[in-house]
């Protein structure tokens, strides 16, 4: 769909209410909207919510090959996805300059950063490594797309565990859950994308925009950093003009966010942690908020089968016999070896009731004994009997065109005949050529 | 990474530069005689080419048309055989479209694109050699390649990359640099101004070395601007030399 | 609030049958105009309704709305079966909205598959209707999905998790419509007899009754609160 633009009076409205300091959601400039960190019952699976902006997670893991030049490397692979529902201008399978930017910034803050223990990974040198798959679904566009895909990736990281590999000898064995416990992944920092947004030629800026905010911004800043306050990628977009000094300043916001960020994560990773020890439930399902009016859960339910009514056996009963519809072709199953050419089983030219006219007496005889034919098949056509197509000689089931077989010693040959039965046996009849109208 | 040292204890570098170093630049405009305007640039040993189309009116879909400015349309590619290994996926992978982005970003604040509403300037940059640097040498070509084009334009944009090795930063990276897994961080500057247009830094940095990092990165911008600056007044002074009777 | 609904269970020579605890919620993406999570014991999947809005002039349709489905894997593209499963959505939705109400629009909707844990299809096909219902879209009638699968032994297990599935003989998904109760799709796998297939399909009917009226109790917990 396309975007719908926004008016000139809510942009000029958004930039007075900047230049007076103001948010519309009553935030001040540095401050971050709500952010809910929901792990689901399988693991690497997360979802987070950053104010209205949701984005889901979910890390897998497969043995792949490693790449040619780092044979004792396992693999990271990153991949972001607008999905339709996020935003009215999102399209399914759509490669978009914002999916390139949030793809390559995903994958400069995870990967070249080394967050994870890659070496690990390896399971035979040069044969069998993890391959490490994250895939991050946008499922609300609210704004500030970057910093919660990097929230949800590292907490989905940090939360995943790969099954145990056991090594003997020459033998990889790869245990499932049920065997061993799966191991978690060997993570060195947690890098944390925070996004600043520019606005009135630089004048301004505002973190953690929100959908509206970015519509008028100038230009957007995103510096991605952990909490031992090391940068792990700066990128700015948009084509702002920056002075060093607002660069710097930024830097000293992002490290202060990021520590508050990353404690958030790790105290929903030990929640959930305390949740799977103790055996209390866990996963999406419970974390549904229950006292909202929107929300409601149910038990358990059994479904009662006493009535008579709805009993299965009588509606069995009543729906036994299928209703006669008329002559409901059978199946044509052909055998092995034979063929055919067109697919009707009869002919419907309409040339028949010429040929009837042209009947010659002496033909009667023959006409009688295939009409005859005609009818058996139709009655075991009736019956539902799959009609072979075949062309040996000792089935006498096999005409499948009667009325073709008078037209043959009917017509001349020179006339095109619908030749639907190319393989079936044609019996041989005595050929009288008759002038034809 | 142990047995490659980027800085030695001398202070050299891997090719013999000192740290704050920049590459021998040479520059070329107007190579090409059927487009707009052109540059050729060798930094070091990265080559690129830069080709200028515009402004003409807007090709292709007319919704992408600005009604009150230039809209750039930029295409980064390198060639096959610009790097080590032969490059299969010259263009439209995932990075070459990055690089694209970045470009037009760059550009499209530097250009006065006011001056040209309902129009369209196509920049087209190829990486001939590849050894560090590529967005700066791109950067380069490409704001030679718009002065040739005689399209107006707030200042040099001049494109510098930097390094980070044990305290020092090292300016004008080539490729065992960049790749060895240390800090990089490319710059496009305005160099009156100081205006930083595009920053993108990869790889782990404290956060305390990112002044001077940058500082680096600027005075190496500043350098480069002056060779930039030399070599289109030559270039003029030729063309003039050529056309006077 | 939880809904208790009654748990007396009668056999009857039929072995019992039971859903799984289930659950949801709706409205709760800001930018789709209807949207709705449905959760079945541990299957969750996420709807996002948009319509009815501008649409293609190459999809327009002159006396209906253009009906679109898109249902995202987590992990990967998608492939052949979720195109399989999007034909089925698409199918009851159409049968159920009263497209004819608005020509010349387009109807889109999103299923994202957030945990799968059996019974996948019905899960998806409740989660769309509550979606529909929340966005306000008018419908013939209101539909749900039950599936059913069949064990080695015959007994028949209604709301089988991902373990019964892969354990089972046959399975079988019916969407089943509120009006008369009658099944509006179905989608099978594997062998079984037409009896077997009669008796699911009349297991299916009696359990979607529970969850019709789980729909009107949550529709009437929502609106409970209206100004």
């Amino acid at each position: 769909m396309r975007e719908t633009p926004l008016s000139n009076c809510e942009r000029q409205f958004l930039l007075k209410a900047i230049e007076e300091k103001k948010r519309l959601d009553g935030r001040q400039t540095y401050d971050y909207r709500n952010i809910k960190i929901t792990f689901g019952t399988d693991y690497g699976c997360c979802i987070v919510d950053l104010g209205k902006t949701r984005v889901l997670a979910q890390v897998s893991c497969e043995l792949v090959a490693p790449k040619e030049n780092r044979p004792t490397e396992g693999i990271l692979f990153l991949s972001l996805e607008l999905s339709p529902m996020a935003s009215p201008i999102f399209e399914a399978g759509r490669q978009s300059e914002l999916l390139v930017k949030l793809n390559r910034l995903l994958e400069r803050c995870l990967r070249n950063s080394k967050c994870i223990d890659t070496e690990s990974l390896c399971v035979v040198s040069g044969e069998k490594v993890w391959q490490i798959r994250v895939d991050v679904h946008v499922l609300n566009h609210e704004g500030n797309l970057m910093d919660a895909a990097s929230i949800a990736a590292i907490a989905g990281l940090c939360h995943f565990r790969r099954p145990d590999v056991g090594i003997q000898g020459d033998e990889v064995t790869v245990y499932g859950p049920e065997e061993r416990d799966p191991v978690p992944l060997s993570i060195y920092h947690m890098p944390i994308c925070v996004s600043f947004a520019f606005f009135l030629e630089g004048t301004y800026l505002l973190v953690d925009p929100s959908e509206r905010e970015e519509r008028v911004m100038d230009g957007l800043l995103v510096i991605a950093m952990n909490k031992h306050r090391e940068i792990c990628s700066i990128q700015s977009s948009g084509g702002i003009m920056l002075l060093k000094d607002q660069v710097l300043r930024c830097s000293k916001i992002a490290s202060v966010k990021v520590s508050e960020i990353t404690d958030l994560i790790n105290r929903a990773l030990e929640n959930d942690r305390k949740a799977r020890k103790e055996g209390g439930k866990f996963g999406f399902a419970e974390l549904m908020a229950v006292q909202r009016i929107t929300a409601l859960k149910s038990d358990e339910v059994s479904i009662e089968m006493s009535d008579g009514d709805a009993g299965a056996p009588s509606v069995a009963i009543t729906t036994e016999s299928p209703p006669e519809v008329g002559r409901v072709p059978s199946p044509v199953v052909r055998a092995p070896g034979a063929g055919q050419v067109g697919e009707s089983l009869e002919n419907a030219w309409g040339l028949e009731q010429l040929e009837e006219e042209e009947d010659q007496p002496g033909d009667e005889v023959m006409d009688e004994g295939l009409e005859i034919k005609e009818e058996n098949q139709r009655q075991e056509k009736s019956k539902g009997e799959v009609v072979v197509i075949s062309d040996s000689e000792e089935e006498e089931v096999v005409i499948l065109n009667p009325k073709t077989q008078v037209k043959e010693s009917t017509l001349h040959a020179s006339q095109s005949q619908p030749q639907s039965t190319g393989a079936a046996k044609k019996k041989k009849k005595q050929q009288k050529k008759k002038p034809v109208h | 990474m142990a047995g490659l040292e980027l800085l030695s204890d001398q202070g050299y570098r891997l090719d013999g530069r000192k740290p704050s170093e920049l590459r021998k630049v040479q520059a070329r405009m107007g190579v090409f005689a059927q487009a707009d305007g052109s540059a050729y640039i060798e930094q070091g040993n990265t080559k690129a080419l830069a080709v200028v189309y515009g402004p003409h009116e807007v090709r292709g879909s007319r919704s992408k048309t600005l009604h009150d400015r230039a809209v750039i349309n930029c295409q980064y590619s390198m060639a096959t055989f610009s790097t080590a290994e032969r490059k299969r996926r010259p263009h439209g992978d995932r990075k070459s479209s990055e690089m694209s982005l970045h470009l037009k970003q760059t550009f499209e604040a530097a250009v006065l694109t006011q001056l040209y509403p309902r129009s369209q300037i196509d920049i087209y940059v190829k990486i001939l050699q590849s050894d560090g640097g590529n967005y700066s040498a791109c950067v380069n070509a490409a704001t030679l390649a718009v002065i040739d084009a005689g399209i107006p334009m707030r200042d040099y944009v001049c494109a510098c990359s930097a390094g980070f090795v044990e305290d020092t930063p090292l300016a004008d990276l080539c490729h065992a640099e960049e790749s060895g897994g240390g800090t990089s961080l490319a710059l496009a500057l305005l160099p009156r101004s100081g205006q930083i247009a595009l920053l993108q830094m990869d790889a782990r940095l404290h956060q305390d070395h990112l002044d001077t990092l940058i500082e680096a990165a600027m005075t190496a911008c500043k350098g480069l601007s002056d060779v930039l600056d030399s070599v289109v007044r030559q270039h003029l002074q030729e063309v003039s030399v050529l056309t006077r009777d | 609030m939880r809904s208790r609904l009654a748990t007396t269970m009668e056999v009857d020579g039929l072995s019992a049958f039971s859903l799984r605890e289930f659950g949801c919620e709706q409205n709760l993406l800001s930018r789709p105009d209807g949207s709705s999570s449905f959760v079945q014991g541990d299957t969750s999947v996420l709807a996002g309704v948009y319509g009815p809005a501008e649409v293609k002039i190459s999809k327009e349709i002159y006396d209906r709305a253009t009906m679109e489905v898109v249902i995202q894997p987590k992990v990967g593209l998608p492939g052949v079966k979720e195109r399989a499963r999007e034909q089925c959505v698409r199918e009851t939705c159409e049968a159920a909205l009263l497209s004819t109400l608005h020509p010349r629009s387009s109807l889109s909707l999103v299923l994202q598959v957030v945990h799968d844990d059996g019974s996948l299809l019905s899960c998806c096909l409740n989660a769309a209707c509550m979606a529909l219902m929340d966005a306000g879209l008018p419908m013939g009638c209101l539909f749900c999905g039950v599936t059913c699968a069949i064990d080695p032994e015959g007994h028949i297990v209604t709301d089988p998790t991902a373990q019964q599935e892969k354990d089972s003989r046959a399975v079988m998904t019916f969407a089943i419509d509120s009006a008369q109760h009658r099944v509006m799709m179905s989608s099978t796998k594997g062998s079984f007899s037409v009896n077997e297939l009669q008796q699911c399909i009349a297991v299916s009917q009696r359990a979607s009754e529970k969850i019709f009226q789980f729909y009107r109790e949550s529709v009437r917990r929502r609106y409970s609160k209206t100004v």
